[in-house]
């Protein structure tokens, strides 16, 4: 079976006006502009099987949403090709957007006076929905996303992740093959964004869905995506397991031990360095190949009371990664 | 088929969210009498100081003034709503979302909105009409109703086509509402014949921003006045002008697909 995304070579890169600060800068402006060429996607490559959950990572202004406006069709790219379900996004044609979805959590589509029930009415016509399709999905949609009456609640009176749940379902009535979103959970409260989660989980499971999805969130992506596409100014620096991604850029672990009395610190040979003593709580960092022998170095030198062992966590690990340095 | 659904579960949306604000349907129906009130009054006043203005009678001038406020409530209904919101929709970022729809994206932007209670101007606008036609004693056969109908239909078309072109400028510029107040300080000069503006601006206003196709040249048509260019001009201009300004549409929409980021 072909990738349902497959990506090869993108390059998106567009002339922003650029000029200084101050009166005079904006004065001269006026007459004439300044431009700078932005390179915000730069020769990226990678494909998408069905059924996949893949979550894009990047700082700000990495490329992240360029890249899915070019796959949602709405960017003609610079260079390069992408093929989704067969098609090339930026014709744009109807078979191709009626089988895929973006879904951008900083921007609305519903109608903000009137109650969501109404907004989906459009848009069923808009996609030509089956009556009987329609009431099957926005029956599934209700039960996943638990909607209850928010659907017959004029949209400005809901709270903001109520919001993001009602314009996910409207987003989704179509049943899209594909779904590109964008800050799903940008925003919200830590429990919507959970509610959140476990939707595009069980909407996968159900429907078998293809997701690419942006976050800012290393919640959203630990508990949806098994593989990850990291990219920073344009270029893809990881694609692949979330695990590898700890493995490649943080290859070793964090032993913290808490002792029963406090005592000198033991000689660890040159192969651990230790991070922090606090009271009785000791944190050292090994290579991954060293921590065992340090382990067994802690406990055979140490009154211990406790021990763990783990990895890095996730946030600092893309932060190494994203400032280009190893551990 | 597919499009008169889409069209009218747009209508469905607008009728409910104007009805949603009751005490605005009223105030602004109330501001619809009014308006049309002062216009014909005003006329009146004119015609209490002379018989003729520039060859017209006051019944002729309050056809006319009809046909403006017609003209005006259908754009005011049907075509500024929806072409207003690709403005804003375009420096919020949502028009991204008219652009996913697997729909023509003219189709939608121009469909998308509707102000139910402008509906009023229309009425109004064709009771004056009438009440002019009928003070003329004049007498209507089928092929004047008609020809009348497909004149009017050209200048409706020539207004849309100029109003979308100045909408699509919104791609280059973001910002356009002055642009499209330029519009409105022209379309105003219709509720006259251009007969009664000078040589350069009626040429102005017959030429370049072709204001009398759409005022002037249908009142003379069902008024039985001699027309000021050849009738079959208008619905002509209106295709050409509807062909070119979507044209120009699809160059702004290349240009947003290829510049924004």
């Amino acid at each position: 079976m072909p990738p349902d995304v497959s990506v090869r070579n993108l390059v998106k890169h567009y002339v922003v006006p650029e000029r200084a600060g101050g009166l005079r800068a904006s004065f001269r402006s006026v007459l004439r502009r300044k431009h700078r060429l932005v390179r915000a996607v730069d020769g990226i490559s990678f494909e998408v099987d069905r059924g996949e959950v893949v979550g894009f990572l990047g700082p700000n202004g990495a490329g992240k949403t360029t890249a899915l406006k070019v796959l949602s069709g709405l960017l003609h790219p610079t260079d390069g090709q992408v093929d989704v379900l067969g098609f090339t996004p930026w014709d744009r044609r109807a078979e191709y957007l009626s089988r895929i979805t973006l879904i951008m959590g900083q921007r609305q589509q519903l109608f903000w006076d009137l109650p969501a029930a109404d907004s989906f009415l459009v848009n069923k016509a808009v996609f030509g929905i089956d009556d009987a399709v329609y009431t099957r999905t926005v029956d599934l949609l209700t039960e996943l996303l638990d909607l209850g009456d928010l659907l017959t609640k004029p949209v400005r009176q809901l709270s903001l992740g109520e919001r993001m749940k009602v314009e996910l379902a409207a987003g989704l009535l179509h049943g899209p093959r594909v779904l590109f979103l964008d800050e799903p959970t940008i925003g919200l409260d830590v429990t919507m964004q959970q509610r959140i989660r476990e939707f595009v989980t069980a909407y996968n499971a159900e429907t078998g869905a293809t997701v690419l999805l942006t976050s800012h969130y290393m919640a959203d992506v630990k508990a949806l995506a098994r593989r990850v596409i990291v990219i920073d100014k344009g270029r893809l620096l990881y694609d692949g397991a979330l695990d590898g991604l700890v493995q490649r850029y943080a290859p070793h672990k964090t032993i913290t031990v808490h002792l029963e009395r406090e005592t000198d610190l033991p000689d660890l040979n040159g192969q651990a360095e230790v991070l922090s003593v606090e009271g009785l709580q000791i944190t050292v960092r090994a290579g991954k190949d060293d921590a065992p022998e340090v382990t067994g170095r802690l406990l055979t030198q140490l009154p211990i009371a406790d021990l763990s062992v783990e990895d890095p966590p996730l946030e600092e690990v893309i932060d190494q990664v994203f400032r280009g340095e190893r551990l | 088929m597919r499009i008169l659904r889409i069209v009218a579960a747009f209508l469905r949306a607008a009728i409910l969210k104007e009805t949603a604000y009751r005490a605005e349907l009223v105030g602004n129906l109330f501001r619809s009498v009014i308006n049309i009130a002062v216009a014909v009054g005003g006329l009146a006043v004119v015609f209490s100081h002379t018989s003729e203005l520039s060859g017209w009678r006051l019944e002729q001038a309050m056809v006319l003034l009809g046909v403006y406020y017609l003209v005006q409530g259908v754009v005011q209904t049907a075509l500024s709503p929806s072409l207003n919101e690709v403005v804003t929709e375009v420096r919020k970022g949502t028009f991204d979302y008219v652009l996913l729809k697997p729909v023509p994206s003219l189709l939608l932007s121009s469909t998308r909105r509707f102000v139910v209670w402008h509906i009023a101007d229309v009425l109004l606008g064709g009771a004056i009409i009438a009440i002019g036609l009928i003070r003329l004693e004049a007498q209507i056969t089928f092929g004047v109703a008609a020809i009348f109908a497909g004149v009017m239909v050209g200048g409706i078309a020539i207004v849309f086509s100029i109003w979308l072109a100045l909408t699509t400028l919104v791609f280059w510029f973001v910002r356009v509402e002055n642009i499209t107040m330029i519009f409105q300080l022209f379309f105003d000069t219709g509720r006259y014949p251009v007969e009664i503006y000078p040589f350069w601006l009626r040429s102005l206003l017959t030429f370049v921003f072709p204001v009398a196709f759409i005022t002037t040249v249908p009142a003379q048509t069902i008024t039985g006045r001699e027309p000021l260019v050849a009738i079959w001009l208008a619905p002509l201009i209106g295709a050409l002008a509807l062909l070119a300004a979507a044209r120009f549409w699809r160059i702004g929409l290349s240009r947003y697909t290829s510049a924004s980021s």
